[in-house]
Order: structure tokens, then sequence, then C-alpha cells
């Protein structure tokens, strides 16, 4: 049932895919991540109008420890799928630009760190300081 | 599905009977709008990302914000309302069939099994639809204010 996913995790090392291939494993393990995250986010902010109190409870759990830190996650998978997802749509629907993918590679990665990297600094500054201010 | 022999460089290559039509253009289809929804995401996801968790940020989010970016339930809607329900709904509807095509690309890819296939894409195609319909229900009702 898992032969796939088995032959990508021992494959993967060996495969003379180069940069490309860790992109590729990347953008589909970011995208996972991003959508488990928008199935809890969308249900819970619909709670806002089935139900408030559940909603408020909700918001509560999100302001601890372990949530602030899965944001990060988010954050870091957001921004690079976002990122690594116009290289390759603009790659596929540039056929004469396949002659620069590795400079391509490079430039998806260097913007996603050039926006990801304040990204993260900031959030983790809001959450740090939050949790010390209310001493949770 | 048959093994040949690629003579020149003596490489065995798989031969596969070819896609029948309809599911061809579903393909096709399916190709073109990850690229489109992709693209147009970038900024709604990006934007609603950057304004909510990082300048409001999730410590500092109160229940009124949702409100009077939404509207009350049974409040007259005002045209910011409207925009953000708009922005929202395009939001919820892109994302989650970005989601689910990116999700079925992955299952397609790793549960060779045809029923576990099936099965998984279904409860998948269920649990999407249920949480899409609640985010739209709920956006278009507007938030209701706690009494």
């Amino acid at each position: 049932m898992l032969n796939g996913l088995v032959t990508t995790v021992r494959e993967g090392a060996r495969y003379k895919g180069e940069s490309n291939q860790w992109m590729w494993i990347a953008h589909r393990i970011s995208g996972l991540g991003v959508l488990l995250f928008l199935v809890t986010h969308i249900s819970g902010m619909s709670f806002s109008y089935f139900n408030p109190k559940v909603h408020e409870a909700l918001i509560e759990i999100y302001k601890t420890p372990l949530f602030s830190v899965g944001e990060l996650f988010l954050a870091a998978c957001l921004v690079f799928h976002a990122i690594n997802g116009t290289r390759i749509a603009l790659l596929e629907l540039k056929p004469e630009w396949w002659s620069e993918q590795h400079k391509a590679t490079r430039a998806s990665l260097l913007i996603t760190f050039v926006l990801g990297a304040p990204t993260l600094v900031i959030m983790a500054w809001k959450s740090l300081s939050f949790y010390l201010a209310t001493g949770r | 599905m048959t093994i040949q022999t690629l003579n020149p460089a003596q490489r065995t290559i798989r031969t596969v009977k070819p896609m029948p039509l309809a599911r061809n253009r579903f393909e096709r289809m399916a190709w073109i709008f990850m690229r489109f929804s992709g693209l147009i995401l970038v900024f709604l996801s990006l934007s609603h990302f950057w304004l909510q968790h990082l300048i409001v940020g999730t410590h500092q989010l109160q229940f009124g914000q949702t409100v009077a970016r939404w509207g009350a339930a049974g409040a007259p809607v005002t045209i910011e309302n409207v925009f953000w329900r708009l922005y929202y709904v395009a939001i919820i509807a892109l994302a989650m069939l970005h989601g689910l095509n990116g999700f079925r690309q992955v299952a397609y890819d790793y549960l060779n099994n045809r029923g576990v296939y099936r099965g998984v894409m279904i409860a998948a195609t269920g649990v999407i639809a249920v949480v899409s319909l609640m985010g739209l229900v709920a956006l278009l009702g507007g938030a209701t204010i706690v009494k």
C-alpha cells in the first residue's frame, strides 16, 4: 500500500535529480501541512457564526506555546509553498526558461528566506513577549 | 502494462495504455487550475497571513475584530463586510480545491491499492466539502455577537 512512499524515502537520497528533487518533496510536504492547517483553521473560524463560545475557547487555545510553534512551522511552509509554487507555475508556462532551472531554484530559496526569516522572527518575538508579559 | 526494451541504451521502459479521453480532459483542466489558482493564492493567502497572523497577531486576536470584518449576523451589511466576505470566499474556494487536488496527486502516487486510494479520496473529499461549506455559511451568515 505504501510502497510508493517507502520507495521515495529510500531512493530520494540516491536519485540524481539534485536540488529540484528535494524541492519537489518539500513542495508536497509543505502543501499537505498547509492543507491540514486550513481544514482546522476554516472550521475553527466558522464557529464564530455557529457557536461563539466555542470560537472564543478556540482562540484561547491558539494562544498557547504549542500552537505558537506550530504557527511558525505554518509560516515557513506557506511562504515556501507560495514562492516555490510561483517558480513551478512560471517555469511550466514558459518552456524557454527551462535552461535556467537551477538559477530559478536558487532564486526561489533566496526569496523564501528573505520573506520568511523576518516573518518568523517577528512572529516569534510577538509570541515570546506575549508569554513573558502574561506569565503563561 | 508491459515491459519493453529500448534498444540503443538497453534501458527498460514501461508502456501504459493511453488515458481515456474524459480522464485526460479532467487532468488537463486540473493541471491548468493548479497553476492559476496557485498564482492567485500567492497573493490572497500571503496577504491574509501577514495581516492576521503577523501584523495583528494571534495573541492580539479579539472576537470583535472578526465581527467588524465579517459583519454581525442580522446587522446591515457594509461595503467593508462585502469586501472581506468576497476575499475569504475566494480564499476558501480556491485553497480548498487547490488542496484537494494536491492531496489527490500525493495519494495517487503513494496509495497503490485502488480500494485504499478510493476510500481515502472519498474521506478527504467529504472532509474538505464539509469544512468549505461551514466556512462559506459562517461568512455569508456573518459573525454572531457574543451576548
